[in-house]
């Protein structure tokens, strides 16, 4: 079968600048893909293009085996970064019309209508202008009206922007329901938690070219983290974040003697066989491993010398991947931080 | 395409019902029409020249004993109903004959002629106090009762004259508040009476002195090149301005919301959601098609409620069918042109306050054909009237000035000028599309007219 979705060597400039560059990506049918990196890496162009609503100055895609979405157009749902809606229009009519405008019947749109507001939770708003409603509310419109006439292929920019972590729920169980139906899902990012969450499939973008097309699983073991994360149990060990803050004399002692807990705690961890380096997190420690040490064979060791509340091996994030991708060659401590800011700033909403 | 032409039909409805259903629209649609036909309405009441039902009594004072008998006769509610008929079958006299019939129908003129008021003559002697029956006048009367409302005095010699040529006339006293038409209609009673009565006193046959007396004015017919028919003076002078008024009118209304419901999906960042759905061209299509339909729709509404007027003054017959015909030719293609500049304007900008320096020109191109309407109007195949016919986008509003005239074009100027008209919509409507596909998506700095340009070449 024919790929949902096929870019070759694609490349768009504007004016001096070039957006987009070398871009070659295929997407299986059924596939759930994740499109990151930072702000103005050229994802949304790339969306763009795929839609049909830019063109690229050179290079091919095919769209679910068209040779432009416009051919397939009401078998594409499509939910864009800029979105928006009619302000005076009523929800119910909004939503029957992009149904329309995809090729439903109006009476089979309107039999969807309340169903679709009832699963995501926004029951009997149909009478309502998109004016009265909430962001929140509004945006769970908008993805509805991408997904109305059940579309072989969803694409989503930017989805989670701006949204309420309630929100981020709601929409995370529909997209993921969307692709359980079977279509094939493509959405972009800049928060990397949120396709690392979601994804089978990453592809990272910076400055207009792909640096990385990795499946999940893959990335995983592909970076295999050498750092453990270890919490003591003993609670005076956790206060070294006392040091910094208690400056009152009365707490002197106390903060004295957990600030030497601490320390006691992290040459304990640091003088097992196999740590290279031992870093103090607000309650916890962050253990780097010697390389070529095996984090199983640590695990026991590091228990042993200090009782753990709680011992892990650090799942790699896909911002680490992100960070050391593009910082390779330029060792740019200031670059890299920048650089790791941008990709975690919204974060938050998927933790909720 | 069968898909294509969906969407836009789809986009053209919404468009409409967009328009067609908000307060807004409703009541600037209505707003004038209502001005207008309460205007029509109110003003043949407040100006009409007939005295209303009034009831009461003259007091007539009469010297020479030969016209108080008259004047009573002169003023019973029949004699007074003749007297409006005729004179507004003289009024009629110049009208074309459609006009005539229908204004002399027995509805017509009974509502012309109106009611009659009824007055009750009182006449005192000769010798009679004036002083006391000026007092008459303002006496009050009784709830119920007959109100005073005149006292004529005619002058001795209002007969016989003093001297040779010297007749007198009469003295007339009203009370207060007393409507100054009821004063016409006296003076037409007295004067009849009167002329009657001199006539009488100098022995002369009324008849032959009436036809000695009368000679009727003259309906012009214009003559034209195989044809010859009435003049109509005032509808023929008001008729051009009408149709292009209501071209320049059905183009704005279109194009104004054209542009604000453009900028407004723009801003509202809905445009990009819709483009997922059509292509900019259907987008656009749709959006001109949808406007126009409330533009004939508005149109429609104004041409009936103009047939309307004519017909309930029987001017129908004055108006050729197929100047309506050419009206809406002529609004399609003007309409199309500045719907697409209109469209590409509102594309291309980010907010109204942007649109504002690109709409300058574009208005003063709509409001052009005002400033040559008179001189067109006044020579309508004069070689400036010609030129302008042929000039899109103002050719329309010319030709329309033209067609309306005394004087219509021939019809192969009527062809040239709807050929080009039809020809510039086109090559606007293209340049248009480009810059519409660019502008959709462009948001920033206001774009100037070369930056459009270069959109439409990058398009």
């Amino acid at each position: 079968m024919q790929p949902a979705l096929e870019l070759r060597n694609l490349r768009k400039t504007f004016g001096a600048t070039v957006a987009v560059e070398g871009m070659d990506l295929v997407v299986p049918r059924g596939a759930l893909y994740g499109v990151i990196g930072p702000n103005g890496a050229g994802k949304t162009t790339c969306i763009r293009m795929i839609m049909s609503i830019l063109f690229p100055d050179s290079g091919e895609l095919s769209v679910l085996g068209r040779r432009s979405a416009l051919e397939a157009k009401d078998r594409i749902g499509y939910l864009p970064e800029e979105r928006g809606v009619y302000r005076k229009m009523k929800v119910g009519a909004f939503l029957i019309y992009m149904a329309e405008l995809k090729g439903l019947a109006a009476e089979d749109a309107a039999a969807r209508v309340p169903r679709l507001l009832q699963e995501i939770g926004l029951p009997g708003i149909e009478g309502k202008r998109c004016e009265d409603l909430s962001k929140g509310m509004l945006q769970r419109v908008q993805f509805l009206a991408a997904v109305i006439h059940q579309p072989d292929l969803l694409i989503l920019d930017e989805p989670f922007s701006g949204q309420d972590p309630v929100s981020v729920r709601v929409l995370r169980e529909h997209i993921l329901g969307e692709h359980r139906r079977g279509a094939t899902v493509l959405l972009s990012t800049h928060v990397m938690a949120h396709a690392e969450e979601m994804c089978q499939h990453v592809v990272m973008i910076h400055q207009g070219r792909k640096v990385l097309d990795e499946a999940m699983a893959g990335l995983r073991r592909q970076f295999d983290p050498r750092i453990i994360y270890f919490e003591p149990l003993d609670e005076n060990a956790t206060a070294s974040s006392l040091d910094e803050t208690a400056t009152a004399s009365s707490l002197d002692a106390h903060a004295t003697a957990s600030g030497l807990a601490a320390n006691a705690t992290a040459s304990s961890l640091s003088a097992v066989i196999g740590v290279e380096r031992v870093e103090s997190l607000d309650g916890s420690y962050r253990i780097t491993l010697i390389p070529g040490t095996d984090p199983a064979g640590m695990m026991p060791r590091l228990a042993a010398a200090v009782a753990p509340a709680r011992i892990e091996l650090a799942r790699l994030r896909l911002e680490d991947v992100f960070v050391r991708i593009v910082t390779e060659g330029s060792r740019s401590q200031a670059a890299s931080e920048a650089l790791r800011a941008s990709v975690t700033a919204g974060a938050e909403g998927v933790l909720a | 395409m069968k898909q294509s032409l969906r969407r836009i039909g789809l986009v053209a409805r919404r468009e409409f019902m967009a328009a067609v259903m908000n307060k807004g629209f409703v009541i600037g649609l209505l707003l004038m029409p209502a001005i207008i036909g309460l205007l029509i309405a109110v003003f043949p009441l407040v100006s009409s020249r007939n005295v209303p039902a009034v009831r009461g009594e003259v007091a007539v004072v009469d010297p020479t004993g030969q016209v108080a008998g008259a004047l009573r006769t002169a003023l019973t509610a029949e004699a007074i109903t003749a007297r409006r008929r005729d004179s507004a079958m003289r009024a009629l006299q110049n009208t074309p004959a459609v006009v005539r019939d229908a204004a002399t129908s027995p509805t017509a003129i009974a509502r012309t002629v109106g009611a009659a008021p009824a007055l009750t003559i009182l006449e005192r002697t000769a010798s009679a106090d004036l002083q006391r029956e000026k007092q008459w006048l303002t006496e009050r009367v009784a709830a119920g009762g007959l109100r005073h409302l005149a006292l004529i005095v005619v002058q001795p010699n209002a007969v016989i004259a003093s001297a040779p040529a010297e007749y007198g006339s009469y003295e007339l006293f009203i009370p207060e508040n007393i409507d100054d038409r009821l004063e016409t209609e006296l003076y037409d009673a007295i004067r009849e009476s009167l002329v009657a009565a001199r006539i009488r006193a100098h022995n002369l046959n009324r008849n032959e002195v009436e036809a000695v007396m009368s000679v009727r004015r003259a309906a012009s017919v214009t003559v034209a090149a195989g044809a010859e028919r009435q003049t109509n003076v005032a509808f023929n002078r008001m008729l051009p301005f009408v149709f292009a008024g209501l071209l320049v009118f059905g183009v704005t209304i279109g194009g104004q919301t054209l542009l604000t419901q453009t900028v407004e999906e723009k801003s509202n960042r809905v445009i990009e959601v819709l483009l997922s759905a059509v292509s900019p061209i259907e987008l656009m299509a749709g959006k001109i098609l949808g406007q126009m339909a409330v533009s004939m729709l508005v149109l429609a509404i104004y041409i009936g409620l103009g047939l309307v007027t004519l017909m309930s003054f029987a001017m129908l017959g004055l108006l050729d069918p197929l100047l309506i015909v050419y009206l809406i030719v002529f609004f399609l293609i003007s309409y199309l042109l500045f719907a697409a500049v209109f469209s590409a304007v509102g594309a291309a900008v980010n907010e109204m306050r942007e649109a504002q320096s690109l709409m300058t020109p574009v208005m003063l191109l709509l409001m052009a054909p005002w400033m040559f309407a008179t001189v067109i109007g006044r020579e309508p195949n004069s070689a400036f009237s010609v030129a302008l016919s042929f000039i899109p986008p103002v050719n329309t509003f010319a030709m329309m000035i033209r067609l309306g005239s005394a004087t219509p074009p021939p019809i192969w100027q009527v062809l040239v000028t709807m050929v080009v008209g039809l020809a510039a919509a086109c090559a606007v409507t293209w340049f248009a599309a480009k810059v519409f596909k660019v502008g959709l998506l462009m948001h920033g700095k206001a774009p100037d007219m070369a930056t459009l340009m270069r959109w439409a070449r990058e398009a």
